[in-house]
């Protein structure tokens, strides 16, 4: 009984062989979503990807691999055979994992398929706060030292780099810094009054700003974004903000270095339009994301220039755990 | 002098449930003494380590309540360790029998082939390897009948996992990703 | 009267209640099956039903929500192996009646109950939903460190063996939680410089390892042992049973609906605190809890499923999801075309109808399905135990590497299924630990949180409790469990006798 199982399996084994010479894609795709179900980057790869399918032909099987901030699926496609099959789903956090000690790789080592959109940060108070811009916050810090309490989500998380650019544009802030694990427990610390101010993607707090559960104070942008055209700039607040502006988190879709060619451009093909698809670009504009839809020398060029702006931004905090001059990490501007 | 405990049924030995496990509260059984030293010393070492994290920087460091909960642990252990050194021994159990009879050395033997050969033979092959051999060891049933289970049980798991779930087992020697695209091929060739 | 027409959405059109049928089906064996999680489920779902009209995707996604949390009692009561943490509780009396061959009776009070705490949990949500959340956002970080102090008072509940060896499990429990890079500042704790250890150890495959696998490597002892026949005469629980367990299964209900409402707690706690509450208020059980106690299913079941509808309520009014399941809602509400949040209820009132319509319908065909097949499923437990065993070790460790696609994980759960077979051998329980593993986020996170807000001050801690009713009687509450539990108490008690 045994010999025959394993006969047939050989069997199989040999037949596929002769199969895998046919073009790119002849077996479905592995998607590894580097976040939890129901994260950002889950609901945007998951949406994008069903069209992305149909241009390809094949069949895209998405998994979310979480922990260590997104280090564990970026080690197992890293790890994976560059054959194509294995493809990375993910944030911008990996830019930030040397500078930030949490591992050895980022985006460096992978062909950027396609960068779909990036997140603009607000800095959203609770509705009752005595403070309703930017510069009425700083005045109040300024008056009522050590009592604000801001929301943060650990170093390297979109609110560390919100704040380390006020503290590096306006200098050392007198505050609380409340840890949450993700905006979204702490957006609903902030509706509760357990912290006061938290900068966050504009996505995510955009209905409770139309619901009035939230005040925007300030746009973490050069220009105003035409979903709430009445919210000021960082930059309006003060001219300083654009140094590091625009600046925000970003969701793209990665192969391993080696990967073939006709593995590349067929990927890379099918997001681009995958990624111009009418109900896909409805949903990244109703949660306040901005299209990008860029790859191959672009993206890596944004790449190099965000890891760049951020990585030297947590350095002058003082966060960095690794100088990103060690790192090969030119400063901006350089 | 060994006293014999009360005779009590192997249930109750090992419990009837999570809520309710086993052992015999007044008596020590074979390797009892030994596993409360191991828990004792390995709750030790992660105080150690626990004080490592941050030291005692803040009230609100990260190693706060590793600290507190190891340090709860070494101290549970110690007086567990205490406690369990000082009661009699039962009589009429031997660690051969109440903690490794043959069957569990035999499944413990199978569940290290298994996690040694996952990996490079993947899947399929291995979890039919594993359930034959089990099975036929711990039933002594025909080898058709064995067969017939374990190939059974494994396709029905490699469906509901694999196809339905898409969950992406270890594939090993078995290329199943090309199996499925010409199924696929197949359904869509026929449609 | 439009909102009675959109509850009934559901019920006058074939195709949705066609779906919700199929939903609720599968998520019953969904949940049921270890590793295989409704959130699995549900985020399959989002890419399967993207081109979906909204009513036909939420349809889906609700029926294998509400059959799912129910479905974990299956293997919970059959095998001893929850088939999702919410059924954690139900394996502490479910599982030793089934040994006793009343298998049957216990998936019978289950369905029922469950059927009963759904029902509870639609109705808070249909008709108090805002002032529910509401209730909820109060909750600060302290009050979340209180209830998760409540809730490891439990250990002396889960422990009716040595309770030192209970407070040990439980310590161990909230050690093995804090595992891993810490997610607030992504300082390691317990990594050993191992790589591995950094993404932390999987809360699944320690249960399917603890509760799971001791239990087969005990079963072992008796491979020749017959299988215990089952007894299906009555499956159906009588009028008199349901009666009499009534006012327990609504207490247990309110509170699975408020743990389940609070972002941050789910069903898994919910159940745990109805267990307790149960074996605090029952004085004489027919059977002692542990054993088969009917009160110890009834409790957890009523609760689990009363939490759904109460995890639907922070979403449905703010946007907030409730837990896991709820989140990818979220995510799928937002994929067609609504936007989630304190708007909904005014921008789409007809959703929050037809949600609430769903729900009732899902938790009716729940009770179908629950009670029919049980014939069938109970015989799972009479096969040899020679092929149950093998088989059950196979479904463990796929369904711990199904969770997070990670070999790693298989590994812990082994290991920490040989640990648990020490633990059972030696009197250690092992209820305490996974109650640690639960709990040990809400208790460690929130600390943090709540003591940084006071800038370390202790003093401050304490007077902000005292400064707000709501953490003033949580702090009573823990103080009062506290003390009628420590041994201290029963030996004052006792002395005075």
């Amino acid at each position: 009984m045994r010999t025959i199982v394993f006969g047939a399996m050989t069997a199989l084994a040999f037949g596929a062989t002769a199969v895998s010479a046919q073009d790119y894609p002849s077996r479905e795709i592995q998607g590894i979503i580097q976040w939890g179900a129901g994260g950002s980057t889950d609901t945007v790869m998951r949406s994008v990807t069903p069209h992305a399918e149909e241009v390809l032909g094949g069949t895209v099987v998405m998994q979310n691999m979480t922990g260590a901030v997104g280090a564990i699926a970026l080690n197992y496609v890293a790890d994976a055979e560059a054959d194509g099959y294995t493809v990375l789903m993910g944030a911008e956090n990996p830019m930030l994992y040397r500078t930030m000690g949490l591992g050895e790789r980022d985006y460096s080592e992978f062909v950027p398929i396609n960068l779909l959109a990036r997140g603009t940060p607000i800095l959203v108070a609770g509705p009752d706060a005595p403070y309703s811009t930017y510069a009425e916050l700083m005045a109040y810090i300024a008056e009522h030292p050590g009592e604000v309490r801001f929301g943060s989500t650990g170093p390297g998380g979109l609110p560390s780099v919100i704040t380390a650019m006020m503290q590096s544009v306006e200098g050392e802030l007198d505050v609380i810094f409340v840890p949450y694990d993700g905006d979204g427990p702490a957006l609903t610390a902030l509706q509760g009054g357990a912290i006061d101010v938290m900068p966050a993607v504009l996505g995510a707090a955009i209905e409770n700003i139309r619901a009035g559960t939230m005040k925007p104070l300030a746009i973490f942008d050069t220009e105003r974004n035409e979903r709430l055209p009445d919210v000021a700039t960082a930059v309006e607040g003060n001219e300083g903000y654009s140094t590091y502006l625009p600046w925000g988190p970003f969701f793209g879709v990665f192969v391993h270095e080696g990967t073939p060619d006709e593995a590349v451009t067929a990927l890379t093909a099918a997001y681009a339009q995958a990624a111009e698809a009418e109900d896909f670009r409805a949903l990244m504009d109703t949660r306040g994301f901005t299209m990008m839809n860029i790859s191959g020398d672009e993206a890596r060029e944004f790449l190099a220039a965000w890891q760049s702006t951020t990585a030297w931004l947590m350095q002058e905090a003082g966060l960095a755990v690794n100088n990103p001059a060690d790192l090969g990490i030119p400063r901006p501007g350089e | 002098m060994s006293v014999q405990p009360d005779p009590e049924s192997d249930r109750a030995r090992e419990g009837s449930s999570d809520a309710t496990p086993g052992g015999l509260p007044e008596f020590r059984r074979p390797g009892e003494l030994a596993f409360a030293v191991f828990l004792a010393l390995a709750s030790a070492g992660l105080l150690f380590s626990a004080h490592d994290i941050a030291g005692f920087r803040a009230l609100s460091s990260p190693g706060a309540i590793p600290m507190a909960t190891t340090a709860a642990m070494l101290v549970t252990a110690l007086l567990v360790l205490w406690k369990t050194a000082r009661q009699p021994k039962t009589g009429d159990e031997t660690l051969r029998i109440a903690v490794f009879p043959a069957s569990v050395i035999a499944m413990a033997v199978l569940l290290i082939g298994y996690a040694l050969l996952l990996k490079p033979l993947g899947f399929l092959p291995t979890s039919a390897l594993f359930l034959f051999i089990a099975i036929k060891l711990l039933s002594g049933r025909s080898i058709v009948f064995t067969g017939v289970v374990t190939l059974a049980s494994v396709i029905g798991i490699w469906l509901i996992f694999r196809i339905v779930f898409t969950v992406l087992m270890p594939a090993g020697i078995v290329p199943e990703a090309e199996i499925i695209q010409i199924f696929r091929d197949l359904f869509n060739g026929g449609a | 009267m439009s909102a009675l027409m959109d509850f009934l959405t559901v019920f006058t059109q074939p195709q949705l209640l066609l779906l919700v049928g199929l939903g609720t089906f599968a998520g019953v064996y969904v949940g049921a099956i270890p590793g295989l999680s409704v959130t699995m489920a549900v985020s399959i779902l989002i890419s399967f039903t993207f081109a979906w009209d909204v009513y036909p995707a939420i349809s889906l996604m609700i029926g294998i929500y509400m059959g799912g949390v129910y479905g974990g009692s299956r293997t919970a009561i059959l095998l001893n192996i929850p088939g999702a943490p919410s059924a954690i509780a139900t394996a502490l009396d479910g599982y030793p009646m089934a040994q006793k061959g009343e298998a049957g009776t216990a998936i019978g009070v289950t369905t029922v109950m469950s059927f009963f705490g759904g029902f509870i949990g639609i109705l808070v949500l249909a008709a108090a939903a805002p002032a529910v959340s509401g209730f909820a956002l109060r909750f600060q970080p302290r009050d979340y460190m209180l209830l998760a102090v409540l809730g490891i008072l439990l250990v002396g509940s889960l422990s009716s063996g040595s309770l030192l060896k209970g407070i040990f499990a439980g310590a161990f429990g909230i050690a093995i939680g804090s595992v891993g890079m810490d997610p607030l500042t992504f300082t390691p704790r317990f990594t050993f410089d191992q790589p591995m250890l950094r993404g932390g150890i999987n809360f699944i495959a320690v249960m399917i390892g603890m509760f799971g696998v001791s239990e087969v490597l005990l079963q072992l002892h008796h491979v020749n042992t017959p299988a215990v026949r089952q007894k299906i005469s009555r499956i159906v629980p009588s009028f008199g049973t349901i009666k009499r367990y009534l006012p327990l299964s609504l207490q247990t209900s309110f509170i699975g609906v408020i743990i389940g409402a609070l972002p941050g707690t789910g069903g898994d706690i919910a159940a745990l605190m109805s267990y307790d509450h149960a074996k605090r208020i029952t004085k004489n059980p027919e059977t002692p809890f542990g054993e088969g106690a009917m009160e110890g299913l009834v409790a957890p079941e009523s609760a689990n499923n009363a939490a759904v509808g109460g995890a639907f309520i922070p979403m449905m009014t703010l946007g907030i999801p409730g837990d896991a399941v709820t989140a990818i809602m979220i995510g799928a509400l937002f994929i067609h075309g609504l936007n989630p949040g304190p708007m909904l209820m005014i921008d789409h009132p007809d959703m929050f109808w037809f949600i609430v319509g769903a729900l009732v319908t899902a938790n009716f065909f729940m009770l179908i399905f629950g009670l029919t097949g049980i014939r069938l499923f109970v015989k799972i437990v009479e096969i040899p135990r020679a092929v149950l065993i093998p088989l059950i070790m196979l479904l463990s460790i796929v369904g711990a590497y199904a969770v997070n696609n990670s070999i790693t994980d298989v590994y812990w759960m082994l290991g920490f299924g040989v640990f648990g077979y020490f633990m059972r051998l030696y009197g250690y329980p092992l209820g305490p630990v996974i109650l640690g593993v639960i709990l040990s986020r809400l208790l460690d996170d929130n600390w943090r949180r709540a003591i940084i807000s006071e800038r370390e001050d202790l003093g401050r801690f304490f007077s902000g409790i005292f400064h707000s009713p709501l953490s003033t009687v949580l702090l009573l509450a823990v103080v009062l469990i506290f003390v009628s539990q420590t041994p201290l108490w029963r030996l004052i008690r006792r002395r005075k006798a």
